[in-house]
């Protein structure tokens, strides 16, 4: 009897190859159909190649830590009984995409399979060792909206974002008309409330912003200092507008880190105006100050309380809103330790003020540990335009800054 | 005639000076035929006159004005700059307007004349004109065929003017003569001197009434040469001089102005001043065509149907 | 009683014969013989002098027609075989076509062109050209699906002052009948929903329309609907039906039985993507005979031409996309 070949299966979309980490069955061993006999690692996950049937495995011809295209032959089983295996169609449509080797893509027709592939090829099945593990979906048709279906969204004022909810029944996994006329047809029974024009609008400026890699680096603020700078004036700074200042301060020092990437240059900030988070109604207001760099603190905090009413009281004047190039957002107020702000659209940073709590802090000197108010400062920032050294940098150095408070 | 021949002067003129657009085909050589074409015609005969048929238009009373209108593309000519040149007519009064493919106007006239015969009028008939070129189409094989089963009361004048444009007739038909081809379709056949107007007028005056009469389809042939290019932008370096020299090759033109000196006894001086008299007609009309300026395009109906529900918008 | 798509050809040709003096009747074998498919039977009789023999010359044929209508008849021209029309094609094109557009007179002409197949036709006994004579400016193209269409839009095709095309379909003749002749129609130019749907519009005609209804009956067994338009007249096309229809299903079909290269369907494509492509769910396909010509074989020409099965192959794959 002949032997039956052991192919590298399909493992999902755009996996080409595979890499072999565990032979977990021997050569010369019975196993069953379907079983678990190879382990393979993808760069997705790690899953198991299964016996195309039962018998004995003759021998393997792949390595450990060796890699192997999908389709090539890994070993050889002699199959146990007259049952020759089947040839069935792979469960999975083939992939339309090209191989790597392969000069002329395989047509797309999911019921055919090229005609010269051997169709022992289908044999194997993908077992994922974690289960669960979704198998991707087809690229072509999955995200493909008709003509139709964007008119009609954009007639209802709605974005792809909004519908990552509903599963689609269409070719490749596609939402269809009827799939979207089923899911608003289902929200009619859903209680609606209509959101307000701020909500809409944060609703729009997050979702731009949220198309670019953000990511974000944290320190503590040790803000006993701060807060006895802070007791000796009149009128008494807010501990954001510190947070403002110093921000400004080093931005002033290095003003590439608020610049923002168009296509491959960067525009550089042309002067530093600094917003600020106020919360109000159903979103967020950022009122700016101009030129924080060059008004000391103290000279600042007149202007802050008004904007802080006028925001709350949403009658923020046109000058002191838009065209900053960062923002303060002073979540502590909320009780929030820390968290992953998102930048407004047009902005590279974002600094967050979490709430200050009684921590113990590593006193050298004393060799003790001495109890300090902490907060966490996190700054997210575009990681296109910066990475995590030069974030650090930059938040070091308004930790720094309002550490000393003096200079600010 | 002589309207004809300096109209045709003036317009190979304008093109040289470049006023016209697209080409420009003259008829010189062959207006004592032409003429004698429009000369027998009623007002309620059928008339397709081809190329080189300027006189005969003439004669059939089209103005020099409306052939001036559309040469020059004004949009006040009987074709508003939507056709030019030769290709011009007013179908509604009998004066067909041909289109390019030669042949094709023949079966025009022969529908024309099948429609008054059932209509009941009587004593009509129909005049195509055509050169030797022509003989060679499958229209005009089905046209005079047609003619010739009904027995329509056309006839059908070939002006044999040796070339088609530069293939000369000995590579256009292998019959020793035109003429032959009408026994073929049992229709009548004349002959005559394209040169001579007083034989041109006697010819057609004889078949016209011949088919006014009922006697069927009548095939003139008339043999004379064409004494320009095949239009403007041709040299007619080709046309042999032996022809030339000889008497298919002599200017009707001149020949009836001799003829009217000398049998009719009409002076020099009046030839002169006819002359004088066209061309002032002729100047007077192309500054009045001059006036009337090109058709505007962006106010143009851009409608191929008279049933304008069923126009589509492009 | 009823009545062939055949008589009702014949019967509106009486109609006009009897109600129009200037109408007349020219082709091969129209008069006593009655006409190659009996389009014309009696006729001469009825109305002596009037349905007349013609010799086998199209372009003769066709011009005489255009130096009628000048002098003011309303002449009607039987092409025995539409495939035989090109012999007269320049007089169509270049005589008939152009009249009006060069002079301001119309030509009221009626080319009438038996056009399809039938089974053993032949490549030269079977062509649809509408396709092409829709492609020239100043014709009328007509391709009546119903014996009720043929009769009134006959007579509206004498009637109109352009000249048209009338492409009558030879498979019908005998086939297609109806209970009687109709007593009012759609105007030319407009088409019609022939059958009401949901999930995929058919745009179609002529012959066609038939196997489109077939083929819309037995997928609605499997609850899909399909929507049929008959597009009547496939010059002027009737694009706001058509994209009205795209509107109600998102998705289009178009079927002839004419060949692929440019021609209606494809038309009527071009037109639904640039006017209506909002309202596509998916790519719009067609279906048409291959792209050779047409086979004599029975068996080869069953599957040369769209039919009912395959149109339900080429919706599966509209549907499916």
């Amino acid at each position: 009897m002949s032997l039956t070949p052991i192919l590298m299966p399909q493992l999902g979309e755009s996996i080409a190859e595979a890499t072999v980490i565990d032979i977990l069955v021997e050569a010369g061993a019975l196993v069953q159909a379907g079983e678990d006999i190879i382990e393979v690692e993808t760069q997705k996950a790690t899953m198991n190649v299964t016996a195309p049937c039962a018998g004995i495995i003759d021998h393997y011809l792949v390595q450990p830590g060796d890699s192997y295209a999908v389709g090539e032959t890994l070993g050889l089983i002699k199959p146990s009984s007259e049952e020759i295996p089947a040839h069935e169609p792979l469960s999975q449509p083939p992939s339309t995409q090209p191989k790597p080797e392969a000069p002329t893509p395989e047509p797309a027709s999911p019921s055919s399979l090229p005609s010269e592939a051997p169709l022992r090829r289908s044999e194997a099945r993908v077992k994922p060792t974690i289960k669960g593990l979704p198998v991707p979906a087809h690229i072509t048709g999955a995200q493909y909206m008709s003509p139709r279906m964007k008119a009609r969204m954009h007639e209802l004022g709605l974005r792809e974002a909004d519908l990552a909810g509903v599963a689609g029944s269409g070719a490749g996994g596609r939402v269809t008309i009827q799939d979207f006329e089923r899911f608003l047809s289902d929200l009619e029974e859903t209680r609606l409330t209509r959101a307000s024009s701020m909500r809409v609008a944060v609703a729009d400026a997050m979702q731009r912003s949220w198309s670019r890699p953000l990511a974000t680096v944290a320190q503590p603020v040790v803000l006993d200092t701060l807060l006895a700078h802070r007791s000796g004036l009149d009128p008494k700074p807010g501990p954001a507008l510190y947070a403002l200042r110093a921000l400004a301060m080093a931005l002033a020092e290095n003003s590439a880190t608020a610049g923002r990437l168009i296509g491959n240059q960067i525009a550089h900030p042309a002067s530093i105006d600094i917003g600020f988070a106020v919360e109000a109604d159903d979103g967020v207001l950022v009122p700016v100050i101009r030129g924080a760099d060059r008004k000391p603190l103290q000279t600042m905090v007149a202007e802050y309380n008004q904007l802080v009413e006028a925001a709350r009281h949403r009658k923020l004047p046109p000058q002191a809103t838009g065209n900053s190039i960062a923002t303060i957002t002073n979540f502590g107020t909320f009780g929030l330790t820390w968290a992953t702000p998102i930048p407004l659209p047009e902005q590279t940073l974002v600094l967050g003020l979490g709430a200050g709590r009684k921590a113990p802090y590593w006193d050298e000197g004393k060799e003790a540990f001495i109890p300090v108010l902490e907060a966490q400062l996190t700054l997210s920032f575009d990681h296109r335009v910066l990475d995590g050294g030069a974030a650090g940098r930059l938040l070091s150095r308004i930790n720094a800054l309002m550490s000393d408070p003096k200079h600010l | 005639m002589l309207m004809a021949r300096l109209l045709d002067e003036r317009l190979a003129q304008l093109y040289r000076a470049g006023r016209i657009f697209g080409g420009v085909f003259l008829g010189k050589g062959q207006e004592a035929l032409s003429v004698s074409m429009g000369m027998v015609l009623n007002r309620q005969d059928v008339y397709a006159p081809l190329i080189r048929d300027g006189a005969g238009r003439l004669a059939f009373g089209e103005s020099a004005l409306d052939a001036l209108r559309t040469c020059m593309g004004s949009p006040m000519g009987p074709m508003r700059g939507r056709d030019g040149n030769v290709h011009r007519g007013r179908p509604k009064e009998g004066y067909l307007p041909m289109i390019s493919h030669l042949g094709a106007s023949i079966s025009v006239v022969n529908g024309a004349l099948m429609a008054k015969r059932m209509k009941g009028e009587k004593k009509f008939v129909g005049i195509a004109s055509i050169g030797d070129g022509a003989t060679s189409t499958g229209a005009f094989h089905e046209a005079i065929n047609q003619a010739a089963i009904e027995k329509l009361p056309l006839v059908l004048v070939v002006a044999n003017n040796q070339y088609a444009y530069s293939t000369p007739t000995s590579s256009q038909f292998a019959c020793q003569s035109l003429s032959q081809k009408a026994i073929g379709y049992g229709v009548s056949d004349h002959e005559v001197d394209g040169t001579s107007l007083t034989d041109c007028l006697k010819t057609m005056q004889d078949a016209t009434d011949r088919a006014r009469q009922g006697e069927g389809p009548q095939l003139v042939i008339a043999n004379l040469l064409r004494l320009c290019g095949h239009g403007e932008h041709d040299d007619a370096h080709y046309i042999s001089p032996e022809l030339k020299a000889s008497s298919v090759g002599a200017d009707c033109l001149k020949l009836a102005e001799n003829t009217l000196q000398s049998d009719y006894h009409i002076s020099k001086e009046s030839l002169e001043i006819w002359k004088e008299e066209t061309v002032l007609e002729i100047n007077q009309s192309i500054e009045q065509v001059q006036r009337e300026g090109a058709p505007d395009p962006y106010h143009h109906s851009w409608k191929s149907l008279i049933s304008r529900e069923l126009c589509e918008h492009s | 009683m009823s009545v062939t798509y055949l008589e009702a050809i014949r019967e509106a040709q009486a109609y006009l014969l009897e109600h129009d003096s200037r109408v007349y009747i020219y082709g091969q074998d129209v008069g006593a013989f009655g006409g190659a498919f009996k389009a014309t039977k009696h006729l001469a009789n009825r109305f002596p002098g009037r349905v007349m023999d013609a010799p086998i010359s199209e372009d003769a044929m066709i011009g005489s027609a255009v130096g009628a209508a000048i002098e003011g008849m309303r002449p009607i021209i039987e092409i025995q075989f539409a495939d035989f029309s090109t012999v007269g094609l320049n007089q169509v094109v270049n005589q008939a076509a152009t009249l009006f557009w060069r002079t301001e007179t119309p030509c009221p002409i009626t080319l009438r062109l038996p056009s399809g197949g039938t089974s053993g036709g032949g490549p030269f006994h079977s062509q649809c050209l509408e396709s092409i004579y829709a492609h020239f400016p100043g014709l009328v193209v007509c391709t009546p699906a119903t014996v009720e269409d043929a009769y009134s839009m006959l007579i509206e095709s004498v009637t109109l002052d352009d000249p048209v095309i009338f492409c009558e379909h030879k498979y019908l003749y005998y086939h297609l009948k109806a209970e009687s002749l109709p007593k009012d129609a759609l105007p030319l130019g407009k088409a019609r929903i022939a059958r009401a749907g949901r999930d995929c519009t058919v745009v179609t005609y002529s012959a066609m329309l038939h196997e489109c209804l077939e083929a819309a009956e037995e997928m609605s067994a499997e609850g899909i609907e399909l929507e049929v338009v008959d597009l009547r007249t496939v010059k002027p096309l009737d694009t706001d039906t058509i994209i009205a229809s795209v509107a109600r299903t998102g998705r289009l079909l178009c079927a002839a039985e004419g060949w692929p290269w440019g021609g209606v369907n494809a038309e009527v494509i071009s037109r639904v993507v640039a006017e209506g492509f909002n309202l596509l769910d998916a790519p719009p396909q067609r279906i048409n005979a291959k792209d050779t010509p047409i086979p004599y074989h029975p068996k080869l020409w069953s599957v040369h031409r769209p039919a009912a099965a395959s149109i339900m192959a080429a919706v599966r794959n509209v549907l499916r996309s």
